[in-house]
C-alpha cells in the first residue's frame, strides 16, 4: 500500500505539488496521469526518498521510504532513463544491485530472461535502444522481487511489443496481490492496464477513483482526461 | 557490508577505473626513475642535496591515479544519459537500493579508501624497484614509517578528490583543478613563497608525511593530523550537501 498524504513540494519560488493525497492499493494497477509538468514524477521522487517534501507525507507500507532496512525486497522502481552507467555492461549494472540488496547472481539471469534482455546482457549500457534501456530499468525493479513496483512513465519508448508485454506483465503483478503504481501521459496505453486512475494538473488532483469512476460519462479515458485538465482544477471524482 | 560490496562491483565494472590503476601503480615508478636518472651522477658523486626525496618524489607527484579514482566513483553516479534515453542517472537507482544516504556515502569512500590503499601498495613497489634498478647500491633506505605515510597521503588525496566531487557532482572540475595542482602548477607551493598559512593547505602538509626536505614545515605526524582534518571537514561538509539536496536539483 502507498499513501500520499497532503504532499506539498516547493522548488524555489515555485510551487509544484499543491497538497495531494492518494492511495495505491493492493492486487490493483493505479495509473497516476498528467500532462508533462504536472508533478508525477516529483511525487514518485519523493515516494522513493530522492527528493524531499516541503510537507506531507509519503509512505511505503506505512513507513517512509528512508526507514525501509532493504528497499529493493519491498519496493522496485524503474524511473526516467534507463538509471544505469553507459560504460557498463546490463549484466554488471544489475549485478551491483543484486549485491547492494544480498540478492544472488542467478536472481539476475533470472531477471534478465524475464524483461527479455539475456542476448544483450553483455553489452554496454550505451548501446542500448531506448526499449531495452527500459527494460533494464524494469529488470532492476524486479530483482528484489517485491510486493510494490512504481514505475515513471513505464511505455515511454517501447515498441508495441514492448507496451504489450509491460500490459500483461502488471496485470499479472496486480493479479497476484501486488500494488503497482505508474505514471503516464498517455491515456490510449493505459486505459486497458490500469484499475484505478488518480490525475493530476498543476501540482492538484483533479480526478482520483476507480478507472469506471473516473471515465463517468465522457466516452474514453483520454476524453475524461482532457475534460478534467483543460477546465480549472476543482471538482474531484 | 553489503552496499560496501556493491560499491567495489561498481568501481571494478567501470572501464575507466582501469586507467585510474595503470596510472596509479606506474606513473610514480616512472617520475621516480627520471629523477633517479637525473640525479646519479650526484648522488654516486656524494653531491647531492636531494638524496631523501629520490624514490619518494615520485609517490608525491603521482598520486593522480586515486585522484582520478575518487572523483570518478562520484561522477560516474551523476554521470547523465543521452537526452534520447531520457536523461536519466545512476543517482537515482543507487539511492532507491540503499535508503540511507549517509551508508550509501560512507560505503563509497570505504570502496574508495581500500582501493587506494592496494594501489599505493603496488606504487610503492614498483617506485622502490625502479629506483633500486637505477641507482643500485646507492639507493636510499626506504623506511617503513615514511612509507606508510606515502599510503596516507594516497588516501587523504583520494578521499578529497570524493568529497568535492560530492559537492560538484560533475568529474571535470575537481579532476582538472587536482591533476593540474598535483602535477603542473602546484598552487600551495607557490602560495608557500608568500605566506606561511600555505603550509597548512592539505597537499602541502600532506607531502610532510613522507618527504622530508629542507622547506619541511610539519613533523610527519603533524602534517598528516592536517591533512586528515581537511578530509574529516569536507567529508562531513559533503555529507550534509549530500544528505539535503534533492536528486534531481
Amino acid at each position: 500500500m502507498l499513501t500520499i498524504n497532503n504532499l506539498v513540494k516547493h522548488r524555489g519560488a515555485q510551487e509544484i505539488l499543491s497538497g495531494i493525497s492518494f492511495k495505491a492499493r493492493p492486487g490493483r494497477v493505479t495509473g497516476f496521469l498528467g500532462p508533462n509538468g504536472a508533478g508525477k514524477s516529483s511525487t514518485l521522487r519523493i515516494l522513493l526518498g530522492l527528493d524531499r517534501a516541503t510537507s506531507g507525507s509519503a509512505l511505503i507500507n506505512g513507513k517512509t521510504f528512508a526507514e525501509l532496512h532493504n528497499p529493493l525486497v519491498t519496493v522496485g522502481a524503474a524511473l526516467d532513463g534507463f538509471g544505469a552507467h553507459r560504460m557498463r555492461t546490463g549484466r554488471a549494472h544489475l549485478r551491483w544491485i543484486a549485491r547492494a540488496s544480498g540478492l544472488s547472481r542467478s536472481r539476475v539471469e533470472e531477471v534478465l530472461e524475464i524483461v527479455g534482455l539475456t542476448n544483450v546482457a553483455g553489452k554496454r549500457v550505451g548501446s542500448y535502444s531506448l526499449g531495452m534501456g527500459r527494460r533494464l530499468g524494469m529488470a532492476a525493479a524486479l530483482l528484489g522481487d517485491p510486493k510494490i513496483l512504481v514505475l515513471d512513465e513505464p511505455v515511454n519508448g517501447l515498441d508495441p511489443e514492448g507496451i504489450r508485454w509491460i500490459r500483461t506483465f502488471l496485470r499479472e503483478r496486480a493479479e497476484s496481490g501486488n500494488t503497482v503504481l505508474l505514471s503516464s501521459h498517455l491515456m490510449g496505453e493505459l486505459e486497458e492496464t490500469v484499475d484505478d486512475v488518480v490525475i493530476i494538473n498543476h501540482g492538484k488532483i483533479v480526478a482520483n477513483g476507480t478507472l469506471k469512476e473516473v471515465i463517468g460519462n465522457h466516452s474514453t479515458l483520454e476524453g475524461a482526461f482532457f475534460a478534467l485538465t483543460s477546465k480549472n482544477a476543482g471538482d474531484v471524482v | 557490508m553489503r552496499a560496501f560490496n556493491a560499491e567495489l562491483s561498481k568501481l571494478f565494472s567501470l572501464p575507466g577505473i582501469w586507467l585510474a590503476f595503470l596510472i596509479g601503480a606506474f606513473a610514480p615508478a616512472v617520475i621516480a626513475a627520471l629523477d633517479s636518472t637525473a640525479q646519479k651522477e650526484k648522488i654516486i658523486a656524494g653531491v647531492s642535496t636531494r638524496l631523501s626525496e629520490v624514490g619518494y618524489i615520485g609517490l608525491g607527484l603521482g598520486v593522480q591515479g586515486v585522484i582520478i579514482l575518487g572523483v570518478l566513483a562520484v561522477s560516474s553516479e551523476y554521470l547523465t544519459e543521452s537526452s534520447e534515453s531520457g536523461g536519466g542517472n545512476q543517482i537515482t537507482t543507487s539511492l532507491t537500493v540503499v535508503s540511507s544516504r549517509f551508508h550509501f556515502l560512507l560505503a563509497k569512500a570505504s570502496a574508495v579508501t581500500v582501493i587506494s590503499i592496494l594501489l599505493s601498495i603496488v606504487a610503492i613497489l614498483t617506485t622502490v624497484s625502479a629506483t633500486n634498478l637505477i641507482l643500485g647500491e646507492y639507493a636510499p633506505a626506504f623506511e617503513a614509517s615514511r612509507l606508510i605515510g606515502a599510503v596516507c597521503y594516497w588516501i587523504f588525496t583520494a578521499l578529497l578528490a570524493f568529497g568535492i566531487t560530492v559537492l560538484t557532482k560533475n568529474g571535470i572540475i575537481p579532476l582538472a583543478v587536482l591533476m593540474i595542482n598535483s602535477s603542473v602548477v602546484t598552487v600551495s607551493y607557490l602560495l608557500a613563497k608568500v605566506t606561511k598559512l600555505a603550509f597548512y593547505l592539505p597537499d602541502k602538509a600532506g607531502v610532510d608525511m613522507f618527504m622530508f626536505t629542507s622547506d619541511s614545515f610539519h613533523t610527519p605526524f603533524t602534517g598528516g593530523l592536517i591533512m586528515f582534518a581537511w578530509v574529516a571537514v569536507l567529508f562531513i561538509v559533503a555529507a550534509i550537501v549530500f544528505h539535503r539536496r534533492d536528486v534531481t536539483s
